[in-house]
């Protein structure tokens, strides 16, 4: 009996890992990252309207003001219940039109928008979406407002004001050229709320509170339990999808409930005894028993900065280049991602990922080579201590990483890199400890020299939030004591990107900084990191938008 | 006069809890503005995390924040998470049901697992499966909660089907968190009852009581039980907190919106206000679970009452 079901099991083990094997395959050949589930909707037949999905996320959301849905289980559920002034075409990054009727009219310095938007479209608590509504969105996210704790979306910068020119036009203007604009209204960072919501402080947006947030979505909060679970029901009036898309009209789904389980397992085995139809992060261990299952894994490309250690420079321990191309020579990637990680994780080629737009090959700089490092760092003149760590003036060459909780096993990938750079005689240590412990150590210079973190954005903007000193500042490259830049060459060739009006030279500049940021040694790419889903099989029409949140409004169930 | 004592000892107590939690937080690094606010999703400048600080108190002098929590928790404000801006009164108000029916439903399987276990292993007709049954407080003991609620997890919801882990209500939504609880908080209890029943076998009255004619069961149930419950009601009331942790880890394995939840979730983000509420409110059970066993020594042994009507 038993080991009839063994082979039973094995069997089907077998089967699907041909299938898959297949699959891998054909979107090999193909090279499209774009949605697979596309294909599998096509033999499918006509969407069903009906029905509630299950949704299992790691971990419950914390607010619902847009700025803060970067977070992704605050921006799976703000996704869905609003809607933008643009669309950005997941597949294309293109951005179309959606609640403004066509691209705006930007002035020749990229410091003045215009857009025209429609005059149908209601929120689900009746009032109007109107421009006065759309000005005091913008104004709100562009701003933020200090004494309501609401933060300024860090999509938007150098904001000045909107103003409503017409009932059907509004004006943005800005400070200094800000291109990003155009793609920042696309993304769910401004989705558009109503006044009433608007009005609400930092704890309105919060959890006990959900049902308060409304949107012009095709989706609207119909209740949650605080830290466990919440439920949207779908808007049967809604009918202002973006034109480009086939679907109109009402959602297919008439609701959605989103469930916590935070533990790995319980929640891939939640998805695969059925008791869910789609689970978000899907750790790449378990992504095998998910396809034994066969269920079907969704990798969805983040398309902005990769997964990468940042080196700090400006600490003593890595200020001579060569110890940092040393690093980058004692690093072996491609064990790290073999022993770790799956296909779902590509190698990364540069510190952007293929699908971001001005991304530049530049795979050649990480070659890995512990000859050469070994060299470089005798070179530098760090000499091999007692214990086999190189030592220069009294200085042991002992590098502190910080453990970037958010991402998928950076302690394994950590520890790997620990092994690897042990060989060439650099130590490695990690900050202990949970979320709060690793955010206030990694602000600190001399507490963490290599920073281990991604971001996610489709826009030319996203390489200057991660690497300038005046936002993320992850390679310390502003020295919080003295106020001194270490590197304003950095900082000037980031400030391209982000001010220059034409898209040309905004695609130079980020090809400009990504050279720089190589050839400095001061980033080692690791992977691509991908939004991995697990779908039931009668799950269709799955779509992610441009940095992989899911986009349930064409989901339709086929049971 | 002993009522006016106890009472002043307990709040003592809490005094004393309240103010070791706020030290052992302040002293780990990051608060809770930083652990929201700096995260690199929100990308934030230095400058706006520092005003944020400052709007939310975080960055005063440590003696100032203490004193201000402790007026208004006198007042009877407990004040807002960090972390979410829910009212704390709120967000306790929906988790502690949850987890008092949890520690409830686990306390009482306990105990029927513990007497059960207790008397296989004394029952003298029983001798052959003694040795194998005493092994289990040691093992229930040993093995991890969380490692238990994956286990059950993964038999019967998983495996058998027999019981959702997702969209479960009622009774389905509490029978395996509750059965994991129980296993932890068992042994202890099963491990003490043995001990003294095995004394309580062996004392002079058992003899007695034996020699009069009557049978096992009757000597263990009637007298011995009786008089092996006292030390085991002791620990009872000291598992408390082991209750609490152990829910701790079952919310969290189940995905329970519990104050275990509430309060994994808490320390993480150093969102000190919870914490304290929670702390508050586990040392204030902590205080009243025992105030009860005490209070129940003489309903259980006469010669404890006739020394207090002495």
């Amino acid at each position: 009996m038993a080991s009839q079901t063994l082979r039973r099991r094995l069997t089907a083990l077998l089967l699907t890992t041909l299938t898959a094997a297949s699959m891998v395959a054909c979107s090999g050949a193909t090279g499209q990252p774009a949605a697979p589930s596309s294909s599998s909707t096509a033999d499918a037949g006509q969407p069903k309207t009906g029905g509630t999905l299950t949704y299992l996320e790691s971990a419950t959301w914390n607010s619902l003001y847009p700025p803060a849905a970067g977070y992704y289980p605050n921006g799976g559920v703000v996704n869905n219940i609003t809607d933008r002034l643009l669309y950005q075409n997941p597949q294309t990054l293109k951005l179309e039109p959606w609640i403004a009727t066509s691209l705006p009219k930007v002035n020749k310095e990229a410091t003045e928008y215009t857009f025209t938007i429609r005059d149908d479209v209601t929120y689900s608590d009746g009032t109007k979406l109107t421009a006065e509504n759309v000005v005091k969105n913008i104004d709100l996210f562009g701003k933020g407002d200090n004494s309501r704790a609401l933060a300024v979306s860090e999509a938007i910068n150098n904001y000045q004001g909107g103003e409503v020119v017409n009932p059907t036009t509004v004006r943005f203007r800005f400070s200094k050229p800000s291109p990003g604009f155009e793609q920042a209204v696309s993304t769910i960072t401004s989705g558009l709320v109503s006044d009433a919501t608007l009005a609400l402080d930092n704890d309105g947006f919060g959890p006990g509170n959900a049902t308060k947030i409304v949107g012009s979505g095709p989706f609207v909060i119909d209740s949650e339990k605080i830290g466990t679970q919440i439920s949207l029901k779908a808007r049967p009036d809604y009918d202002w999808a973006p034109p480009s898309l086939q679907h109109q009209g009402r959602a297919y789904l008439d609701g959605i409930t989103f469930v916590v389980a935070a533990e790995n397992s319980v929640r891939t085995g939640s998805l695969t005894s059925g008791q869910g139809d789609i689970a978000r992060q899907i750790e790449a261990p378990d992504e095998k028993s998910v396809k034994a299952a066969g269920l079907s894994i969704v990798s969805e490309p983040t398309n902005g900065v990769t997964n990468s250690i940042g080196l700090r420079f400006p600490s003593p321990l890595l200020s001579d280049i060569r110890t940092r191309q040393a690093i980058f020579a004692g690093i072996d990637r491609q064990a790290i991602l073999t022993a770790l990680f799956t296909d779902s994780y590509p190698l990364a080629t540069s510190p952007l990922a293929k699908g971001a737009p001005g991304y530049k090959d530049e795979s050649a700089a990480y070659v890995y080579d512990p000859a050469k490092a070994t060299k470089l760092l005798d070179e530098a003149g760090w000499v091999a201590g007692s214990d086999g760590i190189r030592v220069k003036d009294g200085q042991r060459l002992s590098l502190t990483f910080n453990l970037a909780l958010p991402q998928p096993r950076s302690a394994d990938v950590i520890t790997m890199i620990q092994e690897q750079l042990k060989q060439i005689g650099i130590e490695v240590t990690t900050i202990p400890g949970d979320w709060a412990a690793q955010v206030a150590a990694s602000a600190d210079l001399t507490k963490v020299q290599a920073y281990h973190s991604m971001v996610a954005r489709a826009d030319y903007d996203v390489i200057k939030s991660q690497y300038h000193s005046a936002n993320r500042n992850v390679l310390q490259n502003l020295d919080s004591v003295s106020g001194k830049v270490n590197d304003p060459k950095l900082d000037a060739l980031l400030e391209k990107v982000a001010s220059s009006p034409q898209e040309r030279d905004r695609a130079a500049a980020t090809a400009a900084a990504q050279d720089y940021l190589t050839t400095q040694a001061y980033v080692l790419p690791l992977f691509e990191e991908p939004q991995v889903y697990g779908l039931q099989t009668y799950v269709q029409g799955f779509s992610t938008e441009s940095v992989a949140r899911p986009n349930l409004y064409s989901v339709w169930l086929n049971k | 006069m002993p009522i006016a004592r106890r009472v002043a000892s307990a709040v003592l107590v809490i005094l004393l809890a309240f103010t070791a939690t706020f030290i052992l937080m302040q002293s780990l690094p990051g608060d809770g503005v930083l652990a929201r606010y700096q995260n690199p999703e929100l990308g934030l400048t230095p400058e706006q995390i520092e005003h944020l600080r400052s709007v939310y108190g975080v960055d005063r002098p440590v003696v100032a924040q203490y004193l201000s929590t402790i007026s208004n928790y006198v007042r009877g404000d407990f004040g807002t998470s960090l972390q979410s801006g829910a009212r704390i009164t709120d967000l306790i108000a929906t988790a502690l049901p949850q987890t008092l029916v949890l520690a409830a439903t686990g306390f009482v399987l306990a105990v029927a697992l513990a007497a059960g276990i207790a008397f296989l292993a004394t029952f003298p007709a029983m001798s052959r499966l003694k040795s194998a049954v005493r092994g289990l407080p040691p093992l229930f003991v040993s093995v991890p909660t969380f490692w238990v609620g994956i286990l059950l997890i993964q038999v019967f919801s998983f495996g058998l089907g027999w019981v959702r882990v997702i969209g479960a209500e009622g009774i389905e939504a509490l029978i395996l968190p509750a059965i994991t609880l129980a296993v932890p908080i068992s042994a202890p209890l099963s491990q003490v009852l043995i001990r003294s029943l095995d004394e309580v076998q062996e004392s002079p009255f058992v003899d007695v009581v034996r020699a009069r004619g009557a049978g096992e069961w009757w000597v263990l149930t009637r007298n011995v039980a009786k008089n092996a419950l006292l030390p085991t009601i002791t620990i009872a009331g000291l598992l408390f907190g082991e209750l609490v942790g152990g829910a701790v880890v079952t919310e969290a394995v189940f995905g329970r919106a519990g104050l275990g939840t509430l309060t994994s979730q808490a320390v993480a983000n150093r969102d000190l206000p919870v914490i304290q509420a929670v702390v508050l409110l586990a040392a204030i059970g902590f205080v009243a679970i025992n105030l009860i066993v005490d209070l129940l020594y003489p309903v259980i042994d006469p010669r404890l009452r006739k020394v207090r009507a002495a």
